[in-house]
């Protein structure tokens, strides 16, 4: 009896010292930074003073053509195009990545075409900020504010988030004010939306909305992870589908944006298709994801390291790659000069190439802006002759410098230039005013920028 | 007894007490570690917990493939069928067996199956269930990916889940949200029967997975909440539950088509009137309104009015009980109702017949 009372109290005593484990295991362990309730509140704190808001305002400058009627009315002098200006106002949202500089990377598109950006910080204070640099095929922008005591956010690996990992999103829609959503990482390596030029999103189910670009989506650490760029919006709002340019692409692009105030595209010098299971299987592969490299250019980066056309680019720096889009904007996001190195099947073996990137080629549209400011609003493209002028914004410093599109320069001073980049080289020589030698039409002339 | 024996007897209990304690507490982790018992979250990183999803994606994910299902224009034969349709599905077994929507494949003269891993084959329907939404179809592959699913235990109303789909042909997508309601497990279905969560699913989620928190199967995604036609966005989605959608596919599997038995009758719920009307004792049970002329209802001379209390011996609580337990008898068995006719009980064979359906 004694013996069996014992062994009935030792049982029920340590069926009771064993229900603690068992609670605190029932209990999920949902600590974050040590904090017993599942809240994001102490990251937050931490973060959402590096997330503000920018206001931009401009002018939208639309032509229409004047009918034929009209003209004949008011003469043959009369203009052909009707010029409009509207004036507009925009909002969007910006990262702090640099608190001394004062840099805040935002998109492209929420400060395109402004005359003034104004930055709202979240403790209120408001400033003009300065555009250092911007990428249009990207979507990236750097701005330059000045001010004390700013918070800026670390940058995560972006090549280190996996699908199923929490994301945040702070930014400002609807111009709402600092607005703080969560979800997760619904997919990688997106590409192929027609969004962007250049696509790599990560996918996100954080609600994103008009007024989110620009803004930051962190992980549980309060890290970078990515700009919120984009959604899909059947109905105009949220469905749970959004869009973020990663953080390590970022990080390519403002360092060259802060080094050379614009972005030097890297270019490999290979035109190519996805991979799919009917190449994979006329091949004999194994692998389903990669780029399938149609054509190397020669004397390109890729043809000095020794790629052959039928290659297949299954990685970038040991990063496995899902499709030739997804190649193209790693590639022309790591900047000219960038050594990359990319993972091969040739031959149905592996190999690995280290490739130096070449600088795109000159003949493609620069941003006149960064060569000089009086030139900001021309567009520039090489002509047999020198450098031609294809297309100029109304009110711009080009356009009152007296350019015209059709315009053709062809020397500096007294130096003849043949291409952008002996203008480019040129001009920064230069300090002070400069005169350009234009042609236009058959006649040759001098503009000075001042 | 005196008093030291009694407290030899406490210390002893006490002393054996911790030792057994401390032998389950040692032995207890390692087996619920091995377990894996709570992957809710994965664990990562020196410098505090990161939380993530990611293990139960990685085991769920690969299974979940993309439908699109195709139309073959007959005017132009030598053009290959255009994109009718746009899904996704679950491969459910090491035989190819795919559980999705059967709205995905409706129309579809072909059905062409991805997976993630970038194979793709054509497929056939093995057999579809329109009162579900259900249909399974299949592939003949190595290797294939196959979902681990939670048939037992059910979903509860702020469960942690993710709907892994491919919406607007995007690409895999894995969204996170909770479930929002849940509804019952029978036969005989209805928006009822479905478990309703805030994950965002969208055109071309239709028949992918909602998965738990640890990568298992919970349900096959299927409608989202629309006005309009503004697509969804709102947060109010629904899923069938994998108990129902396994025991659906079973049958799929065996006759091509899920056999539903059928009465011929229609009923209704007693209400407190009724009850005193035709003199009840209590509120449970169906009162039948109508009669199917040709149904076996009539055959078993039931009439409108009758109070059906019984199924088999079974006691009917309500519609629902009742409608699935017809829709899960075999057509041809007989079956005993008690009912209620006047206020006396009687004990009708009924010989169950077929439901066809409604196309």
């Amino acid at each position: 009896m004694k013996t069996k009372l014992s062994l009935l109290s030792a049982a029920v005593l340590s069926a009771s010292l064993m229900v603690m484990p068992a609670i605190s295991h029932a209990a999920i362990p949902l600590a974050v930074d040590g904090q017993q309730v599942p809240s994001l509140a102490p990251m937050l704190e931490k973060t959402t003073p590096a997330v503000v808001a920018v206001a931009v305002s401009g002018t939208h400058v639309s032509k229409q053509r004047v009918p034929d009627a009209f003209r004949y009315f008011f003469g043959p002098n009369a203009p052909r195009e009707q010029v409009q200006e509207r004036p507009f106002k925009g909002l969007g949202s910006g990262v702090i990545i640099n608190a001394e500089e004062g840099y805040i990377v935002t998109n492209n598109h929420v400060i395109e075409g402004a005359d003034e950006i104004l930055i709202g910080l979240h403790d209120g204070r408001e400033i003009e900020a300065k555009l250092i640099g911007s990428d249009a095929e990207s979507d990236i922008a750097l701005l330059q504010i000045k001010a004390k005591n700013l918070t800026a956010l670390k940058r995560a690996d972006s090549d280190e988030l996996r699908v199923g990992d929490f994301a945040v999103a702070i930014g400002n829609p609807f111009g709402l004010g600092q607005t703080v959503t969560s979800g997760i990482v619904s997919a990688m390596g997106r590409s192929g939306l027609g969004i962007e030029m250049l696509e790599n999103f990560i996918q996100t189910d954080a609600a994103i909305n008009s007024g989110n670009s620009g803004g930051a989506l962190v992980n549980l650490n309060g890290e970078l992870i990515g700009i919120n760029t984009a959604i899909v919006a059947p109905g105009g709002g949220n469905v749970g589908i959004g869009f973020a340019i990663p953080a390590n692409m970022v990080n390519n692009l403002i360092d060259q944006i802060i080094e050379h105030g614009e972005v030097r595209r890297g270019v490999l010098g290979v035109s190519g298709r996805d991979l799919d299971s009917e190449l994979a299987q006329g091949f004999g592969l194994d692998t389903q994801h990669g780029g399938f490299v149609n054509e190397v250019m020669p004397d390109s980066a890729a043809d000095k390291a020794g790629l052959k056309a039928g290659d297949i680019i299954v990685s970038v720096n040991d990063r496995a790659i899902k499709s030739f889009q997804e190649l193209r904007a790693k590639v022309a996001t790591m900047g000219a000069g960038a050594k990359v190195k990319l993972g091969l099947i040739r031959d149905g073996d592996k190999e690995t190439v280290t490739v130096t990137l070449g600088e795109a080629s000159q003949s493609t549209e620069t941003s006149a802006g960064a060569v000089h400011p009086m030139l900001d609003g021309a567009k520039l493209e090489n002509d047999k002759k020198g450098v031609e002028i294809t297309d100029i914004a109304q009110s711009s410093p080009a356009a009152a410098s007296g350019l015209q599109k059709g315009d053709i320069i062809v020397g500096v001073n007294r130096t003849r230039i043949d291409d952008l980049k002996e203008l480019k080289a040129e001009l920064k020589e230069q300090q002070g005013a400069v005169a350009l030698k234009i042609l236009r039409g058959k006649t040759s002339l001098y503009l000075v920028l001042r | 007894m005196t008093l030291k024996d009694t407290a030899l007897y406490i210390g002893k209990a006490i002393l054996f007490g911790l030792i057994m304690a401390a032998v389950f507490l040692i032995v207890t982790p390692l087996i619920t570690g091995q377990g894996n018992h709570s992957t809710f979250f994965q664990q990562r990183g020196q410098n505090g917990i990161e939380l993530s999803f990611s293990q139960a994606v990685r085991r769920a994910a690969p299974a979940v493939v993309n439908i699109y299902s195709l139309s073959i224009n007959q005017n132009q034969p030598l053009n290959s069928g255009s994109l009718q349709g746009l899904g996704s599905g679950v491969i459910m077994s090491k035989e190819g067996y795919i559980l999705t929507n059967y709205h995905v494949i409706k129309k579809a003269d072909e059905i062409v199956v991805a997976l993630q891993d970038g194979r793709k084959f054509t497929s056939e329907v093995v057999g579809s269930d329109s009162v579900t939404d259900l249909a399974v179809l299949k592939i003949e592959g190595d290797a294939l990916p196959i979902v681990p699913i939670n048939i037992e235990i059910p979903a509860q109303v702020g469960d942690v889940v993710l709907a892994i789909g491919n919406p607007y042909n995007l690409g895999q997508t894995i969204t996170q949200g909770i479930i929002s309601a849940t509804g019952r497990n029978g036969l005989s279905s209805g928006y009822l029967d479905f478990l309703q969560t805030d994950a965002a699913i969208n055109a071309g989620n239709s028949g992918g997975a909602l998965i738990d928190t640890s990568g298992q199967l919970i349900g096959i995604n299927t409608a989202a909440f629309q006005i309009g036609g503004e697509g969804g966005g709102h947060g109010i989605n629904f899923a069938i539950p994998i108990k129902l959608a396994h025991s659906i596919m079973g049958k799929l599997i065996k006759d091509g088509r899920v056999i539903r038995g059928a009465l011929g009758i229609t009923g209704e719920p007693i209400n407190p009137v009724m009850a005193q009307i035709l003199n009840l004792p209590d509120l449970t049970g169906v009162m039948v309104t109508g009669i199917d002329p040709q149904g076996p209802a009539a055959q078993a001379k039931l009439r409108p009015r009758d109070v059906i209390t019984k199924f088999d011996g079974e006691i009917v609580p309500g519609v629902e009980m009742l409608m699935d337990r017809i829709a899960e008898a075999q057509p041809g068995t007989v079956v005993t109702m008690t009912i209620i006719r006047l206020g006396k009980y009687y004990d009708v064979p009924v010989t169950i017949g077929e439901n066809f359906g409604e196309e």
